[in-house]
């Protein structure tokens, strides 16, 4: 369910108002969303939802606890405050407890497109046909997924803060097989404003890259240079910035904690060209304008030029080590370059192109070293040119190497990663050395 | 290494931590607040009658209640304690071959009419893509209840009680030597109604216990640091389950082999036998095994997300999937698992549906949700259809799947005693398997040296990596029904919007030969 700032407003006031307790934090959320998924050339399931939650958190000096539901009778709003502040007295005294922040100044959210927010299920339907005719049309099986969507999210203290942000999202994502299973190919992105999504194009890209991807050649595991697609580098970026955080590092117990105590901020770990940021007003990837504990979400450079310039501090270790509280990103961007990815690929003598990569899970906290296949397009890069496709690739590889090894980056544009949409990204394609690929997958 | 004490900790004991007796009073779950069995009938006649007049040649209501509760701590600290109740309902409805589904959080009369009318119109809108019409099996119409046995409802054992456990087992592990020790519970009662047009009218309520910990060891003058997670289940059982299992002692256990790992050898790499304890093989069959034998993948259903599947359908009673040890199956009604419920979402019964994914290595079936059957030329689908909430359409699923014990009493040792040169891991670590499941790469918790048939030094930096029909015909051993475990997982995602299920896994410690090592140690960063 989407609600309006003033509706909002009115519940956490409510709710608020509720409250016996010393300090309190009310959070809602919700969202409509829209979605229809394809395989085999053809509709398969679809849907609604359409939800809003409450979720209170009370404390008692420092005793805090907190509760959520769906309902929003009055009886239903004051049971779960009741609820919350039952397990606060039950709880026990927190040393770590830092009280709710008051009000907080806010950017204007960008996130919000009323051409997505009008859309139906009719002209999703309408903008997917293409997409499934052309798959008919070359002889290949297509399968997707489409959904669009609303959200909108609050949050309000006892101690006067209040926050408010809407957002539209639209996501396409396809992929196609070849009917003797040899080849297979992928494309997706998300975009706030369903004007950008361009689903024909999409679809059109992946059952080209299908198409070229019939009778993949084995290669020997080994270092590649390879040219990573914004997908890729989306998800290998993701796991870098997800922990970039303070107290797990200062604890020693992260790839950001330095040898003998500490952490690695201020140190160069990068080369210059490396530089990373969340920007809520990024015009490709805007993020919400505001993160956890309410704090407002602002440009923040994570790496810059290379070096260590932020990492997430939560409220309680952010006093603890005399520095301002950072909060997690909303949204992620890495500076990109201006080639084309046609360029990059005419630089290249011989290397590996990676559409996306595909179930991704960390090995190594201490070195970030991830695990991984690539999926639905690798392909043989030669003297410029893309020659061949190779069959796919597990690797094992850190992100850390990925970013110390670029050779050269394109332009920084929207992207979403093989597993799913988390917050907005926007990343160039890399030209990346000595990439570790260590087994081969007979998977298409 | 304590092996014996591990197997005993795993194994659960009898012997329960010290536990008042606020247990005395643990009210069953009855129906979901608000909504009897007659409230319910009145909802689904709405909807199934508005859908039938609307055009829809079948449809269903669900209305599913959850609560949740979680409680985390770290160190002397609580860190958070949670409870959340979660409610509504969706109505799916198939209208000329196609699915049209709808939700919301608001159970009025007007709402149910509604949103039948939105699953309704969905279904038209995306009909003109429908390239091959669903065709359902008929299903017999169920009017019954299921409740989940169990002796203690988690939600009605005191926060307190709770917080006291957590806070036991983090001092256990840092007077043992352990840095940080993080802990926390997670328990879910789930509720649901369903009413279908082929005249079901169920009502099935559940429980979800998840227990866990995991301790690090630091050694800040290397910049090495090193963890050790519980090897407790997440189970389909009620708080005696969390009780019974000794995490206090675990957590002892495990700080001392946190701080014996982070001295350890680093493994060689290459070729080497494995006997997997199935606190590890749990995960490798619900990767290599469970998701592979999924018909909605092997048909390309599930193409653009999760993956087809190396297994098609061609292969069915032909495909040599493993050695004769090893036979899967697959149930929902296995005490404690986590898929172990009366009715699937098709409103299928599992009692009776039990079947053999694999029969002495050989592929004899498929996992299946209703509409699935026929096209594998068989009659009935096998109770497989699960959605996570009352907003999502329901998906095949995975159930439990298990790995049958040896008919021979043979023990741990004696698996072991055959091993010159190999590796025993336990505990499940990293893992990673691609889009078709083909080839995995698993990590672990502990691994030890095995020599000459007994068991050596620890190990650290360990993975095996393997394609899934070799690994599981390297397989020449496994242990008896003395040394069954469950493990399983609260949260397996699928679909889009992806859904999550909880799924359990039993297994026996099992003995794979030549399998390839990897050392994970990556020294240049």
């Amino acid at each position: 369910m989407i609600i309006s700032e003033v509706e909002a407003k009115r519940i956490t006031d409510k709710v608020l108002a509720l409250s016996k307790a010393d300090s309190c934090t009310v959070t809602l959320g919700g969202h409509a969303r829209t979605h229809l998924r394809f395989a085999l050339n053809g509709v398969t399931t679809d849907g609604e939802q359409d939800d809003l939650t409450l979720s209170v958190t009370s404390s008692f000096g420092t005793r805090t606890g907190s509760a959520r539901t769906n309902e929003f009778s009055d009886a239903a709003l004051a049971k779960v405050v009741r609820k919350a502040e039952e397990i606060a007295r039950l709880a026990r005294p927190d040393p770590e407890f830092v009280p709710p922040y008051g009000p907080q100044q806010y950017l204007p959210g960008q996130s919000w497109f009323d051409a997505t927010a009008k859309s139906t299920p009719a002209s999703m339907a309408t903008a997917t046909r293409p997409v499934l005719d052309l798959a008919t049309q070359k002889e290949v099986t297509a399968a997707g997924f489409f959904n669009v969507g609303q959200s909108c999210s609050a949050m309000a203290t006892s101690k006067g803060l209040f926050a408010f942000d809407r957002s539209t999202g639209a996501l396409f994502t396809v992929s196609a097989r070849t009917s003797d299973g040899t080849g297979a190919g992928w494309a997706g992105v998300n975009h706030h404003d369903i004007g950008r999504l361009a689903p024909a194009t999409l679809g059109r890209r992946a059952i080209e890259k299908t198409v070229d991807s019939r009778g993949p050649i084995p290669l020997e595991p080994g270092k590649y240079l390879v040219l990573l697609e914004p997908s890729a580098v989306c998800d290998l970026l993701s796991s870098f910035v997800g922990r970039a955080e303070a107290r797990s590092a200062d604890e020693g117990r992260s790839f950001f904690s330095k040898k003998g105590g500490g952490n690695k901020l201020e140190e160069k770990l990068f080369p210059d060209s490396v530089n990373v940021y969340s920007d809520p007003h990024d015009s490709i990837a805007p993020g919400s304008i505001y993160s956890s504990h309410g704090l407002p979400a602002r440009r923040r450079n994570w790496i810059e030029n290379g070096t260590l310039k932020d990492l997430m501090y939560s409220p309680y270790w952010a006093k603890k080590s005399n520095r301002e509280a950072v909060p997690a990103p909303t949204n992620i961007v890495m500076q990109g370059g201006s080639a084309t990815q046609d360029e990059l690929i005419a630089s290249v003598k011989r290397g590996i192109l990676v559409t996306r990569f595909w179930y991704i899970r960390e090995v190594d906290p201490r070195t970030l070293l991830l695990t991984g296949l690539t999926r639905d397009g690798t392909f043989l890069i030669e003297n410029g040119k893309i020659v061949r496709p190779v069959k796919n690739f597990r690797f094992n590889e850190s992100p850390v190497a990925m970013l110390n090894n670029i050779e050269a980056m394109g332009q920084s544009v929207r992207a979403l990663g093989g597993e799913g949409a988390g917050m907005p990204v926007s990343v160039p394609p890399l030209l990346v050395r000595d990439f570790t690929f260590s087994s081969l997958s007979d998977a298409v | 290494m304590n092996r014996r004490t591990f197997v005993r900790t795993v194994a659960g004991s009898a012997v329960a931590i010290s536990v008042p007796n606020v247990f005395a009073t643990s009210p069953l779950p009855g129906p979901v607040e608000g909504l009897d069995r007659a409230s319910f009938q009145k909802l689904a006649d709405v909807a199934l009658s508005a859908a039938k007049r609307l055009g829809a040649s079948y449809a269903d209501l669900r209305v599913c209640r959850y609560q949740n509760q979680s409680v985390h701590t770290r160190e002397e600290r609580v860190e958070g304690i949670d409870e959340s109740t979660d409610f509504g309902f969706g109505v799916r409805a198939l209208v000329d071959g196609t699915w049209g589904f709808s939700s919301s959080n608001d159970l009025s009369e007007k709402r149910v009419g509604e949103v039948t009318q939105a699953a309704v119109g969905i279904a038209k809108a995306n009909r003109v893509l429908q390239k091959q019409p669903i065709e359902l099996e008929k299903l017999p119409g169920y009017q019954d209840e299921w409740i989940m046995p169990m002796k203690i409802n988690p939600f009605s054992v005191s926060i307190e009680n709770k917080v006291s456990l957590l806070l036991a087992v983090n001092e256990a592990a840092r007077k043992a030597g352990a840095n940080f020790c993080n802990s926390g519970m997670n328990f879910v009662w789930e509720e649901k109604h369903f009413a279908s047009s082929y005249g079901s009218l169920l009502y099935q309520s559940r429980v979800r216990s998840f227990p866990r910990f995991n301790v690090t060891v630091v050694d800040k003058s290397t910049g090495r640091f090193t963890t050790r997670r519980s090897l407790a289940a997440p189970r389909g059982s009620g708080y005696e389950y969390v009780r019974d299992y000794e995490l206090v002692r675990e957590a002892e256990e495990a700080a001392h082999q946190a701080q014996e790992k982070l001295k350890a050898r680093t493994v060689e790499p290459g070729k080497r036998d494995l006997v997997i304890h199935p606190t590890n093989l749990w995960l490798t069959i619900h990767e290599s095994i469970g998701h592979p034998c999924e018909l909605d993948r092997a048909l390309g259903y599930e193409a653009n997300f999760a993956g087809t599947s190396f297994v098609t359908t061609n292969r069915l009673g032909k495909l040599r999937y493993g050695s004769e040890f090893i036979t899967i199956e697959g149930d929902r009604t296995q005490k404690g698992g986590l898929a172990t419920v009366g009715y699937d979402d098709d409103g299928v019964r599992t009692k009776g549906a039990e079947f053999n994914i694999i029969t002495k290595g050989l592929f004899t079936n498929y996992e299946m949700a209703v509409g699935q059957a026929k096209m594998i030329d068989r009659k009935k689908s096998n109770g497989c259809s699960f959605a996570d909430s009352w907003d999502t359409f329901p998906i095949q699923r995975m159930p439990n799947i298990s790995l049958k014990p040896g008919r021979e009493k043979i023990s741990i040792d004696q698996l072991i005693s055959d091993v010159k040169d190999g590796i025993y891991i336990i505990g499940d670590g990293s893992w990673s398997i691609d889009q078709q499941r083909y080839n995995f790469q698993f990590g672990g918790q502990v691994f030890y040296e095995i020599k000459n048939g007994k068991i050596g030094q620890m190990l650290r930096d360990v993975a095996y990596q393997g394609n899934t029909v070799d690994f599981w015909n390297s397989c020449d051993g496994i242990c008896g029904q003395d040394e069954y475990h469950l493990g399983g997982a609260f949260n397996c995602g699928k679909g889009q919007p992806q859904q999550i299920a909880p799924v359990s896994h039993g297994a026996v410690p099992a003995r794979f030969r030549k399998v390839n090592v990897l050392n994970t140690d990556r020294k240049d960063i």
